[in-house]
């Protein structure tokens, strides 16, 4: 019996240093971005101490807000999702549903994408944008976006649609439906989980990406995971701007994460399931 | 509707139903070409042709910061690559880089899906605390763990290393300390994502197997040997391949820690294609080294896909 | 109504690559009529309806509704309803966005649609499920709607695949009487597929058996039932089915383990022949062929007797009242017009 108790004692520390581990760096941030900018400085690390918004105060509205780079980042995941969504539905329903030779290639080649490594894009596309003068332009970003986000997107829409029953669209072609309609009105809405599970996705991947962002971003264009580097310098840290903005870009992924809780495994494997076209 | 073209084939019932047929092909193909054609044409311009031009580009001495030194050298940066030290060193912690962190994460995340499927409560709290590190900008987290970790003194982990005796390190300072600390953080971020596949393919394995391996009189561990680790077999390699390819290719994840450093300790081959194109501003030579790097990549998923097809 | 869903199918052949689904079926069905597409499964019968449907295309051959060459006319343009196996329910929509949903389609006005759903809903007795969504309803519920989304829209042709087999026993018995009161009131042409024969029999007017891509018999099923034309269909038709015994023929007489039974038959000389004996047609007598009783499977109003004939093996069906007890011989015979003679070669009917 004391055996079987210092068991699940080790298994519950255990399992307790698991979750520490992986929550600690993330609360540790949202704490020092709480501090003043002395308690934030204090040695031994404070962990108590009276919370205070002056950071966000500073990192929002003071002289160099990253207010406009959270628009950028905006900006750039919104359009990245709507481009995506548009043409990823519908090439999405093709894989997943018609009948046409070449298919399993067309499927194969969507993978295949994915093995180039994104340096490997961003080197001729930093040619090709500075030549027709797209740095740090929103269309510039978006565009080369599409180049990770397209493949995923797909991928995921492919398992919904092919999730649908062939003879729901059947009956809705003897009901007199036309091929879009049925696609409008009979398919989409039943994989209006799976497109919402879709967008989550895209959006958070192209909130996060860095590559691109850093090489083609300028001025105008900044999203906040780049604009991040302003507050770490050689000569010194701002430490409790730097925790408020690491928050602040934090944010919006960790709650879509949240809310799609149930779906991430499958965002996360999509397409290494498969390995290539079916049928 | 009726399709014209079928009546005026009208020689023989055969014939017609066939033309019926392939004009029923045609409909179907044009359809789906039309559906698929934006995503494949921005597929090809932001996939294939950056592609092409990358291998033409590489053929080329681009240099930005001198550029009355640029022309066409054919196979010549190939050439230097073959005997560029800091090339074969990129590759090698590359390779270090990534092998450690594909195995860490595997090891640790079944060991502690292992731990976390027996437990009655509590499986909630880890299935909700994994999320967070997957779904982070892992430039926000080399940002975290550079400054709020491992800055000495001020960093969590220096804070405990003084508390534990060991001092206060230079965490990213020191060659090996920095590869341990770059592994460290992508390890951090990534089992999660291990544990929580493995986890849901630990779920969805039958009960009643593991009833009838007891009564079988298998052990505990017969059971792990036996059972389990050949069923989770799939998903285990599946993770492998996944998280391999993103090992290779991580970027953000040093780039905000060490930016390859310090020297090029921490430089692993795709940082290195980075560095030269746009610090150095070397584009052919980058080139180079990312075709490079896309072979290297074709290889170890080639080996890896073939092991996922043995037995 | 009448003049309406006639179904001419002519030669049709249909390939999947090499292998031949359907190998030149032809058939007609007649306004009005219920029809049932009977065989075990892939022996064509589903092809057949999808092809009547406009879901597949036929290799050869040509389909007719109503003198009207259909072949090569989109699904959607032939004006044809189904009940599909699954009902095909679509789940976003409420029960009565369902049934609507074909009217929709054919741009009838909104003020003739709500009444149209309602009598739909009516007829199978779902007024009160309106609102509800396909997940919320029990499978008979769903099965009702798929059936009031078929009728709603007086389609000349009524298609159904298989569409009590998702429905437990009772269920399945208590729908199928109201299925055929439903096609009667509307008078509507119904084309009915399944590979319950039990439910052919008692369903349809006439019916086609499938064998392997083939029609191997088309008529009502009382004539289908007392006259199988062939070895296949023999086996098929009849729970439990028929017997068949390989056997001499010596000019009107079978030889059966060496008791000799008169038949009809009129053909002369002798032959080797199977015979084909129904468990029902046989009965105890005091003359006839030597059983021993293997084992009784009592059904309560009647019981089916596994017999033993000499190493041949025969099932009969008795009344409550005769049955003997497992172990007994008894003496079995059958009417000279009970008895149905085949040709082992062609298997064919004698």
């Amino acid at each position: 019996m004391s055996a079987r108790r210092l068991r699940s004692t080790a298994v519950l520390g255990i399992s307790l240093a698991f979750l520490l581990a992986w929550a600690f760096p993330i609360i540790w941030s949202v704490l020092n971005s709480l501090k003043t900018g002395s308690d934030v400085l204090a040695y031994p690390p404070k962990l108590v101490f009276s919370p205070t918004l002056d950071a966000y105060r500073d990192v929002l509205f003071g002289s160099g807000s990253i207010l406009p780079n959270l628009i950028s980042s905006m900006i750039i995941s919104v359009g990245t999702t709507i481009v995506t969504m548009l043409m990823a539905i519908p090439a999405a329903y093709a894989l997943a549903r018609l009948r046409f030779r070449g298919k399993k290639f067309a499927g194969f080649y969507v993978l295949a994408t994915q093995m180039l490594p994104p340096v490997g894009i961003i080197i001729p596309y930093f040619l090709v944008l500075r030549n027709i003068g797209w740095i740090d332009t929103y269309q510039g970003i978006i565009l080369i976006y599409l180049s990770f986000s397209l493949p995923f997107a797909i991928w995921l829409l492919v398992s919904y649609f092919e999730d649908i029953p062939f003879e729901m669209e059947e009956a809705a072609y003897l009901d007199g439906a036309s091929r879009l309609r049925t696609l409008w009105r009979i398919i989409i809405p039943q994989v209006r989980g799976g497109v919402a599970v879709t967008i989550v996705f895209v959006f958070l991947n192209a909130w996060n990406e860095f590559l691109f962002a850093v090489v083609l971003s300028g001025n105008t264009v900044r999203p906040v995971t780049v604009a991040m580097f302003n507050f770490v310098s050689v000569e010194q840290t701002l430490w409790a701007k730097l925790a408020a903005v690491s928050v602040l870009a934090m944010l919006p992924v960790v709650v879509l994460g949240v809310v799609a809780q149930k779906h991430i495994v499958k965002g996360l494997t999509v397409g290494a399931v498969k390995g290539g076209g079916r049928r | 509707m009726a399709p014209s073209a079928i009546a005026a084939a009208g020689t023989g019932s055969e014939a017609a139903s066939t033309d019926y047929g392939d004009a029923l092909a045609l409909r179907e193909r044009r359809f789906a070409a039309a559906l698929l054609a934006p995503a494949f044409l921005a597929l090809l311009a932001t996939t294939t042709f950056p592609l092409m031009f990358l291998i033409w580009t590489s053929a080329f001495r681009m240099d930005l910061a001198m550029p009355f030194t640029n022309g066409f050298v054919g196979f010549e940066n190939y050439r230097v690559l073959l005997s560029d030290e800091r090339f074969w060193s990129s590759l090698l912690v590359s390779l270090v880089y990534t092998g450690s962190t594909v195995a860490l994460q595997v090891v640790i995340g079944l060991a502690l899906a292992l731990l976390v499927m027996d437990m009655k409560r509590g499986q909630g709290w880890f299935r909700l605390i994994a999320i967070l590190p997957v779904v982070l900008s892992p430039a926000v987290v080399g940002m975290i763990w550079r400054t709020f970790m491992l800055a000495p003194e001020f960093g969590i982990v220096d804070f405990l290393s003084i508390n534990a005796g060991l001092g206060s390190q230079n965490w990213l300072g020191d060659p090996v300390l920095a590869m341990v600390s770059v592994i460290a953080i992508h390890t951090w971020q990534w089992t999660p994502f291990a544990f929580m596949v493995l986890l849901a393919s630990l779920a969805s394995l039958p009960e009643d197997i593991y009833e009838a391996a007891r009564l079988d009189r298998a052990s505990a561990w017969q059971r792990f040997r036996r059972i389990t680790l050949p069923l989770l077999r799939p998903a285990i390699v599946m993770v492998v391949i996944m998280r391999t390819m993103v090992a290779l290719t991580a970027f953000a994840a040093i780039f905000t820690v060490t930016a390859g450093g310090p020297g090029t300790a921490t430089e692993i081959l795709n940082l290195y294609a980075y560095r030269k194109s746009f610090t150095e501003l070397s584009i052919g030579y980058g080139a180079a080294l990312a075709v490079a790097l896309l072979i290297v990549t074709i290889i170890i998923s080639g080996i890896l896909f073939a092991l996922r097809r043995a037995k | 109504m009448s003049g309406r869903g006639q179904v001419s199918f002519r030669d049709i052949v249909k390939m999947h690559g090499e292998f031949a689904a359907l190998r030149g079926v032809s058939f007609d069905i007649k306004p009005g009529e219920f029809f049932a597409l009977l065989g075990p499964s892939g022996s064509g019968k589903s092809t057949t309806l999808r092809s009547l449907a406009g879901l597949d295309a036929p290799t050869a051959g040509r389909v007719f509704i109503d003198d009207k060459d259909v072949t090569f006319t989109d699904a959607r343009d032939r004006d044809i309803a189904m009940v599909f196996q699954s009902y095909a329910l679509y789940p976003h929509m409420t029960v009565a966005e369902n049934i609507a949903f074909p009217l929709e389609m054919a741009k009838l006005p909104k003020a003739k649609i709500g009444p149209a759903v309602q009598d739909a809903a009516r007829k199978v007795k779902i007024e009160h499920l309106l609102d509800r969504k396909p997940g919320q309803l029990s499978g008979g519920q769903q099965q009702r709607c798929a059936l009031a989304r078929a009728i709603v829209r007086k389609a000349r042709l009524f298609l159904l695949d298989e569409p009590l087999s998702n429905l437990d026993a009772k269920l399945r018995l208590e729908t199928r009487a109201e299925l055929k009161k439903l096609q009667r009131s509307l008078g509507v042409t119904a084309v009915y597929v399944t590979h319950d024969q039990e439910e052919a029999m008692t369903l349809a007017d006439r019916m086609a058996v499938f064998m392997a891509g083939e029609i191997q018999q088309v008529g009502t099923p009382a004539d289908v039932f007392a006259r199988p034309n062939s070895i296949d269909i023999a086996g098929f038709i009849g729970n439990p089915p028929m017997n068949l015994i390989p056997a001499h023929y010596a000019d009107g007489d079978v030889l059966i383990a060496g008791h000799r039974l008169k038949t009809t038959a009129a053909i002369p000389g002798e032959r080797e022949v199977i015979v084909g004996l129904r468990p029902g047609s046989l009965h105890i007598a005091a003359d006839g062929l030597k059983a021993r009783v293997d084992l009784i499977e009592d059904l309560g109003d009647t019981a089916v007797l596994d017999l033993d004939c000499d190493g041949t093996s025969i099932r009969m069906r008795v009344g409550d009242h005769d049955v003997p007890r497992e172990g007994d011989t008894i003496c079995v015979t059958a009417r000279p017009q009970d008895i149905h003679l085949f040709d082992p070669a062609t298997r064919k009917r004698l």
